[in-house]
């Protein structure tokens, strides 16, 4: 769970893609269909012969080769690389290492911060004293302005989810007792190559 | 309050953030617009170009459609047509996640379909009374296949094993619901014996 946008994600993939298809299209269109190929060298001409008037006629002083257009392209490209680079940096985020972050209140009452930490350590040492359970892990995230606790498990194969989903909703409620506010909690139960290999729960019947 | 943010985080987590084809795309992009940079700008200062001056690239795309040879220009094109294809095919799909979300427990729970496949496979094994690998459950988005493969001499119901089976799935509450398919295979030892 993190604060990737994944609209973003799905936008640029669509335009990249919707780029991709035309221009591959396009050009099977035009190197199979002679139609097409004039038309695509008619356009493509017609363009190239533009872009050099346009450099000629926008050039900083007669004494160089540098034109506004190309100092145009180069900064389309600056953008582009930029824009680009921002999106992939914005990627992820949004951990917070706040799970109840409580306001003082009237009288004696201070401020209550539990962090993420505590409620980890709690939840993954009362998780390692049962055998069904391998691996655990807690982490909070902030999800529109609300504290959100993931306790996510790896139990040994053959265990009943619920059984698993009913242990780890006991400490989150017995954490919420203890600290006297509910934080809204995701529990997720993996598989994986740990639990395959791990032998089955020994039964004592 | 809660549950609008529980369920939106429920969503997320069934569902790929698409994160890693992404990043790839734009990777490729940046350094695409580097290089077309790079070049113009050698090309502004006099220098030789690293692979192709902008003049000459502009010009080629130009000729493309009368470039030889022609079979290579097509199958690049379709290559770049199908990799179009594929952003686009990432950008439209759900991208399900193999999960389900239970509705046991007062908080969200979400399991992996390989967990609840190995419960159910236990929980009909043990109900059967089959040995280890006789069960294999196959868990779909909206389907549970379960198929047992009994020991010879030993009958089993097609139906008891859907019924032992839905009844489980039933405990789990999973969100969307399972269908349970059962089969029975003849039982091994009729294999060696033919």
């Amino acid at each position: 769970m993190n604060a990737t946008n994944r609209g973003t994600n799905r936008a640029i993939l669509l335009l990249t893609g919707l780029i991709l298809l035309a221009a591959g299209a396009c050009t099977v269109l035009a190197s199979a269909w002679p139609v097409a190929a004039q038309a695509w060298e008619a356009w493509a001409g017609g363009a190239v012969s533009w872009m050099q008037d346009a450099d000629e006629s926008s050039r900083l002083s007669d004494a160089t080769t540098v034109s506004w257009l190309t100092i145009g392209v180069l900064a389309v490209l600056l953008v582009i690389a930029v824009g680009a680079v921002a999106v992939i940096a914005r990627l992820g985020g949004g951990r917070s290492s706040v799970v109840i972050c409580e306001e003082s209140g009237e009288g004696a009452q201070g401020a209550v911060v539990i962090r993420q930490g505590f409620a980890s350590d709690a939840i993954t040492h009362s998780l390692a004293s049962r055998g069904e359970i391998l691996t655990s892990r807690v982490s909070a995230s902030r999800v529109r302005g609300e504290d959100v606790l993931h306790v996510s498990v790896t139990p040994r194969q053959n265990t009943s989810p619920v059984d698993v989903a009913e242990t780890v909703a006991r400490l989150v409620d017995n954490l919420a007792r203890l600290t006297g506010r509910e934080t809204p909690t995701l529990v997720s139960i993996h598989s994986g190559v740990r639990a395959r290999l791990a032998a089955d729960q020994p039964r004592v019947n | 309050m809660t549950n609008t943010v529980m369920t939106r985080v429920v969503r997320r987590e069934m569902h790929s953030p698409r994160t890693v084809v992404t990043v790839v795309v734009l990777g490729l992009v940046v350094i695409a617009a580097v290089y077309a940079g790079v070049e113009i700008v050698l090309h502004l200062v006099g220098a030789a170009p690293l692979l192709v001056a902008p003049g000459a690239a502009l010009a080629w795309v130009a000729e493309l459609p009368a470039a030889e040879p022609r079979a290579a220009v097509i199958a690049g094109a379709v290559a770049v047509a199908i990799v179009g294809l594929v952003l686009l095919w990432f950008a439209v799909t759900p991208g399900r996640r193999p999960k389900h979300a239970l509705g046991v427990t007062g908080h969200a729970v979400i399991v992996d379909n390989g967990v609840i496949a190995s419960a159910v496979a236990e929980r009909v094994r043990r109900e059967l009374d089959v040995p280890k690998g006789a069960v294999v459950v196959g868990i779909g988005h909206r389907t549970a296949d379960v198929t047992v493969r009994p020991e010879p001499g030993q009958v089993v119901d097609r139906a008891r094993v859907r019924s032992i089976a839905g009844e489980e799935l039933n405990g789990y509450a999973p969100e969307p619901r399972l269908k349970v398919r059962a089969r029975v295979l003849p039982s091994a030892g009729r294999d060696e014996a033919s």
